[in-house]
């Protein structure tokens, strides 16, 4: 009879560091299609690709960001998961979010896709020495000294970078999100792909506010702003930047609550082409 | 700047520069050395003092007798000695290819002559030989020494297997490693004598291919006669001499360059675009034509990059229909390779300089050297997709070049095969590997659905390819449930069915009376006026029918008849003959074919019944 295995006995590492995570799920998606002859039989089911997995986590920030979770940087690498026991080579990130809510810890959400075969019926539970052997975390991210700075979010949409910038509020909550697609290129005859390469890299910034400054133009409005990720003490652990367009701009109220403007910081992350 | 690079659409290619260090897909142009080239008779420079040449140019450079076997090679130094090959016994007369640039001179044939006396020289010789099958294994180039009996003296040849620390070059009895293969390719060896160096020993300085391999000090007197050989290799594919000259006095680097760059441009057929397979250090002996510079140079595709899906296989018959009426016909083929196939070969996920060397790749393929005199330039030799055959010829024509993102990059190369043959009994591009199709023997075993194999038999019809219609089996098959038993569980007809998704269009063959100002009147014309033609699809099949569907299609040349039962609702068996079909490669089983059959009137048996009635009127 197959064991249950318990939340807490179970490892999960992403390229050999410890990911102290909240959640985590694992599926594998086979994209067929079904192959029907002209006398009416089904022949079989064809594959249309490869077997596409899925991972996605939530964790708490207890350090600097690593690297590889830099979603919208160059580094098409591969990483290596760990879950339960088993290891899952060829994983690839493909985004980041989290949301700040005030004196929340802050819970981050990353969603890789992953290929290659993962012998899933070797799960098993980390062993107690090895549980307690794992250092505890000094520092959690947190809403309570985490910001977003403002001072020169809105540069004014008629003089530019340099001109005078709209006044904002009270920042009440915000959130950041950070994807890219990852296609996939195979060789003929293999099932797992040889580069998984990083398209359409983009970053949003999402924030509440008493006040956002003028509306926005048909161009929209150019915002530029860094987030800075502390822990309860005020220790810095990582930041976040976004330079791109507010392209929505939103004003709501309801019964008991402040009218609160929502807005949405679009940028759309480049590469200059490098000369071959 | 070789003009190679500037007939390129691409940027930032140039000369290789062995002081540079290069990475991965990077291109380089080699031409042995970066500079000018000089003709060993040119003066421009200054007197050069060239004492003797020797080589093919001109039919004036030999002298031969009635049978055009060589009794003389001239020089093109005036005043200076000829090499004579005049012994009766004509078996030892070098035979002159007037076609060819070089002088083939094997076994027991000779060459020699005197006058040739220099006690300071450097001397180049350009030449191609095959290994030696004699014990020891040399291979003669020259000699320079009367002497015949001191027989370590006045020698330069080669020796050992074609390889880094076993190949050498001899001068005399001192080896040295030779850095560039000796064998079946051209080699520039060049000799420096100087017997009164401003310090050091009288010495040979040796280089091979403009690599300096080596100094022979104190050599011997021989090479100060005036005596010269061109002999003694019992090898019957013998050396193949295509230029010997020599300048009196030891020359310095820049003019050695000069000429063994000439040279190189002249003779050698391995230079132009090198593709780097990996990062390569700086180093003298990562030059793209050494042997350490084979493991990080190439100017094979197949060492750069791999097929992806996507890529596909067009065939098509090159046929001539004759009609007969009464919808009776047959198809004379054009000529004795009917069946035209082209490829798109598909290669993506490229990053941007991985793109511009497939690219260059391409727009140099017109550069190969021609396959004969009567032909022209090479193709390129590829490894194409499962099920085809590797190694295949193929001349790229077209290329498109898409790139949806930065650093990626999608480029499609359409090709085409000229030199392949539905002659060939193994196949044409699906072939008998004794892999994926085997030959049939009783003790043949494991055996699946699909499974394809070939049946020997001295007896024609029924020798070829059968196909396994059985239940899967790790067993040997019973001689009754063999290709050609009983209860054979093989068939060689069309057995594989289409999509269910088909359509069938039928052209009945009228005749048609237009009456003026007024109406029609159609006419049958003839019987079989509902001759079929139509197209079938088999989409996303595996591997192996796939295989089992193109092997049949390759077999059938294009132009063989076979039986074809048609689907519901008309379920009749026809002869067609299938002239066209395309294969593409979607994804690891999932294979697309689609085909056009023509329906053949009369059976494809040996006797069949032609219905045409034939009226005589007296």
């Amino acid at each position: 009879m197959a064991n249950f295995l318990n939340y807490r006995n179970i490892d999960f590492k992403l390229n050999g560091q410890n990911f102290y995570a909240t959640q985590v799920s694992l599926s594998a998606q086979a994209s067929v299609s079904p192959v029907v002859l002209s006398d009416g039989s089904l022949l079989n089911y064809a594959p249309e690709g490869a077997v596409v997995g899925s991972l996605g986590c939530e964790f708490y920030l207890t350090g600097s960001l690593p690297s590889f979770l830099n979603i919208t940087g160059t580094d098409e690498n591969s990483i290596t998961a760990n879950f339960a026991g088993v290891s899952i080579t060829g994983v690839y990130p493909k985004s980041i979010s989290f949301s700040v809510e005030p004196f929340q810890p802050i819970l981050l959400s990353a969603e890789f896709d992953w290929y290659g075969n993962v012998k899933v019926e070797d799960f098993k539970e980390q062993s107690v020495s090895s549980r307690n052997s794992k250092e505890v975390p000094n520092y959690i991210a947190s809403a309570f000294k985490s910001y977003l700075k403002t001072d020169t979010i809105f540069q004014s949409f008629s003089s530019g970078p340099t001109g005078p910038t709209d006044n904002v509020g009270n920042i009440t909550s915000f959130s950041y999100n950070a994807s890219a697609d990852r296609p996939a290129f195979y060789k003929i005859d293999e099932v797992t792909p040889f580069r998984v390469g990083k398209l359409n890299k983009t970053c949003e910034v999402s924030l509440s506010s008493n006040s956002l400054g003028k509306l926005i133009s048909i161009n929209g409005k150019n915002a530029s702003t860094t987030i800075y990720l502390k822990d309860f003490y005020g220790d810095a652990l990582t930041t976040f930047a976004i330079s791109g367009v507010l392209n929505s701009q939103s004003y709501e109220v309801s019964e008991g609550q402040y009218l609160l403007a929502n807005a949405s910081i679009q940028q759309t992350v480049t590469e200059t082409k490098t000369l071959v | 700047m070789s003009y190679i690079i500037s007939g390129l659409n691409i940027q930032n290619i140039s000369e290789y520069d062995p002081s540079q260090q290069y990475l991965q897909y990077d291109i380089v142009d080699f031409q042995l050395i970066t500079g000018r080239s000089v003709y060993p008779s040119y003066t421009g420079l200054g007197n050069t003092g060239l004492a003797f040449w020797f080589n093919n140019d001109l039919l004036e450079d030999f002298q031969t007798d009635s049978n055009f076997l060589v009794t003389g090679w001239v020089n093109k130094v005036q005043l200076s000695g000829n090499l004579y090959q005049d012994d009766p016994d004509i078996t030892k007369r070098p035979y002159v290819d007037f076609n060819e640039n070089y002088i083939n001179v094997n076994a027991n044939q000779f060459l020699t002559g005197t006058g040739f006396n220099l006690s300071s020289q450097t001397l180049f010789l350009c030449f191609n030989a095959a290994p030696s099958a004699a014990n020891d294994d040399s291979v003669n180039l020259l000699q320079i020494d009367k002497e015949l009996n001191f027989s370590n003296s006045g020698y330069l040849k080669i020796s050992g297997e074609d390889k880094l620390g076993s190949a050498k070059i001899w001068l005399d009895d001192s080896s040295y490693n030779a850095r560039c293969s000796i064998y079946n390719t051209p080699n520039i060896i060049t000799l420096v004598q100087n017997p009164s160096p401003s310090s050091g020993p009288a010495n040979i300085k040796i280089r091979q291919n403009g690599f300096e391999i080596g100094q022979y000090n104190n050599f011997y007197s021989g090479w100060m006669s005036g005596f010269l050989s061109l002999s003694g290799n019992l090898n019957s594919q013998g050396v193949a001499y295509y230029d010997l000259f020599s300048f009196s006095g030891a020359l310095s680097e820049t003019e050695i360059n000069y000429y063994e760059k000439y040279l190189f441009e002249k003779y050698f057929t391995n230079g132009g675009l090198y593709f780097a397979k990996q990062n390569v250090p700086v180093s003298e002996a990562c030059s793209p034509i050494t042997y350490t510079g084979q493991s990080y140079w190439t100017q094979d595709i197949d060492d750069l990059f791999s097929l992806n899906y996507g890529s596909n296989a067009s065939f098509s018959a090159k046929l001539s229909a004759l009609n007969f009426g009464d919808g009776y016909k047959t198809n004379i083929s054009r000529n004795i390779n009917s069946l035209n196939a082209s490829f798109n070969l598909e290669y993506d996920g490229l990053t941007d300089k991985q793109a511009k060397a497939l690219i260059a790749f391409f727009e140099n393929t017109p550069e190969a050297p021609v396959k004969s005199l009567y032909e022209g330039y090479r193709g390129v030799n590829i490894n194409l997709f499962s099920p085809y055959k590797q190694n295949a010829e193929l001349y790229f024509l077209d290329i498109n070049h898409s790139t949806p993102y930065n650093n990626i990059n999608k480029v499609s190369i359409a090709a085409e095969s000229l030199f392949e043959s539905n002659l060939n009994y193994k196949g044409m591009f699906v072939e008998l590997d004794e892999k994926n199709i085997r030959t049939y023997s009783n003790t043949l075993s494991n055996f699946t659905y699909n499974d394809v194999v070939y049946f020997e038999s001295s007896d024609f019809n029924k020798r070829g390819y059968y196909f396994y219609t059985g239940t899967d089996t790790t067993s040997r098959i019973s001689p009754t449930n063999n290709p050609t038993g009983a209860n054979s569980y093989f068939t060689k007809d069309f057995y594989f069915k289409t999509d269910i998704d088909y359509n069938i269009t039928e052209k009945i063959r009228v005749i048609t009376n237009e009456l003026n100002g007024s109406t029609k009147q159609y006419v049958k014309d003839g019987i079989n006026y509902n001759v079929l033609e139509f197209d079938l699809a088999f989409t996303k099949r595996s591997n192996k029918e796939a295989l089992a569907i193109l092997k049949f299609l390759d077999d059938k040349a294009g132009f063989k008849t076979f039986n074809y039962t048609l689907p519901q609702p008309y379920n009749k068996t026809i002869t067609v003959y299938c002239p066209e079909w395309n294969h593409t490669y979607n994804f690891y089983n999932n294979n697309n074919i689609s085909v056009k059959f023509i329906e053949f009137k009369g059976a494809a048996i040996l006797e069949t019944d032609f219905n045409t009635k034939i009226d005589f009127v007296s």
